[in-house]
């Protein structure tokens, strides 16, 4: 199902590459990925479970094996109605911007811990 | 921006990760110490398979334990998969030295664990894994016990069937005063 972004419903931006973009929801407590001409919202549980099959994605493999099969990757998630076909320039692109919303999801973690619950704490 | 990975758990993902790892680990000596038993049971050692079975048993239960505190703070526990256990042993006393380097094993898992732990500051998973590095204690005794009633009572004559008597009385007491 592809959602119209509802950019003005208090989506943050949270890491963004020349391929797509990664929000998040404060109000939903969820995700939305931009890629591939399409726009799906994940629970952050599924999200994670999204990166590590991406992951798992043999790209030298891919690229090596003359089998045009091996050209394309269908990735699909248990319970979840969307899918990928992506080509192997483009899974890079995909694990290149999952993983760096991975890492800013990560430091705004660690940022609220430093700044907010320590200070709190102080208090 | 709401911190949206700690609200959905408390474990972080280096922490969840290991935990997985150490279920695994956990079913796989669970595993491998009812192919011990059936051995002991096959080759004629009954009070050995006992002692297996419950090994088995007990390495089960820490594998839940460890399970269920992966899902209580929100992480992802993983049902392990095992495969690739050994069913055949060269010698009754081959199967208590491979038990011993499982538990040994075991051991320096959790320690990989607890030290990850005091790197990344989760005293709560630190405090729990406590009870598992007490517990190792016992089981690495009992394991070690049971390897040095070969060189104690010796193979020769009735040697094995004293063996097979004795494993199953082995008992750990950390009190100086026990025994």
């Amino acid at each position: 199902m592809k959602i119209e972004l509802p950019l003005a419903n208090g989506l943050q931006e949270v890491f963004r590459t020349d391929a797509g973009c990664v929000y998040q929801s404060d109000t939903q407590n969820c995700l939305y990925v931009e890629f591939s001409g399409k726009t799906i919202r994940y629970k952050v549980k599924c999200f994670f479970r999204l990166k590590a099959i991406v992951d798992r994605i043999d790209l030298a493999k891919m690229a090596s094996d003359p089998g045009r099969a091996c050209d394309l990757e269908i990735i699909t998630m248990c319970a979840c109605e969307n899918c990928y076909v992506l080509t192997l320039p483009q899974i890079v692109a995909f694990k290149e911007l999952l993983a760096g919303a991975k890492v800013m999801l990560e430091l705004n973690s660690i940022l609220h811990d430093r700044l907010r619950r320590v200070a709190v704490k102080a208090v | 921006m709401k911190d949206l990975l700690r609200l959905k758990s408390s474990l972080t993902a280096e922490i969840e990760a290991l935990l997985n790892e150490q279920i695994q680990k956990e079913a796989h000596s669970s595993s491998l110490y009812l192919a011990m038993a059936s051995w002991c049971d096959r080759n004629g050692f009954d009070n050995s398979a006992g002692y297996f079975y419950k090994q088995s048993d007990e390495e089960r239960e820490h594998m839940l334990r460890i399970f269920k505190y992966v899902s209580d703070l929100g992480g992802t526990a993983l049902s392990p998969t095992i495969d690739n256990i050994k069913l055949e042993f060269n010698s009754f006393r081959e199967v208590f030295e491979d038990a011993l380097e499982q538990e040994i094993a075991i051991t320096q898992s959790f320690n990989n664990i607890a030290d990850k732990c005091l790197r990344l500051k989760d005293f709560m998973t630190m405090q729990f894994l406590d009870w598992f590095l007490r517990e190792q204690r016992e089981e690495e005794y009992v394991a070690r016990r049971a390897v040095e009633l070969f060189d104690v009572i010796g193979e020769e004559g009735t040697g094995r069937w004293e063996i097979d008597r004795h494993v199953s009385k082995i008992k750990y007491d950390s009190e100086p005063s026990g025994a």
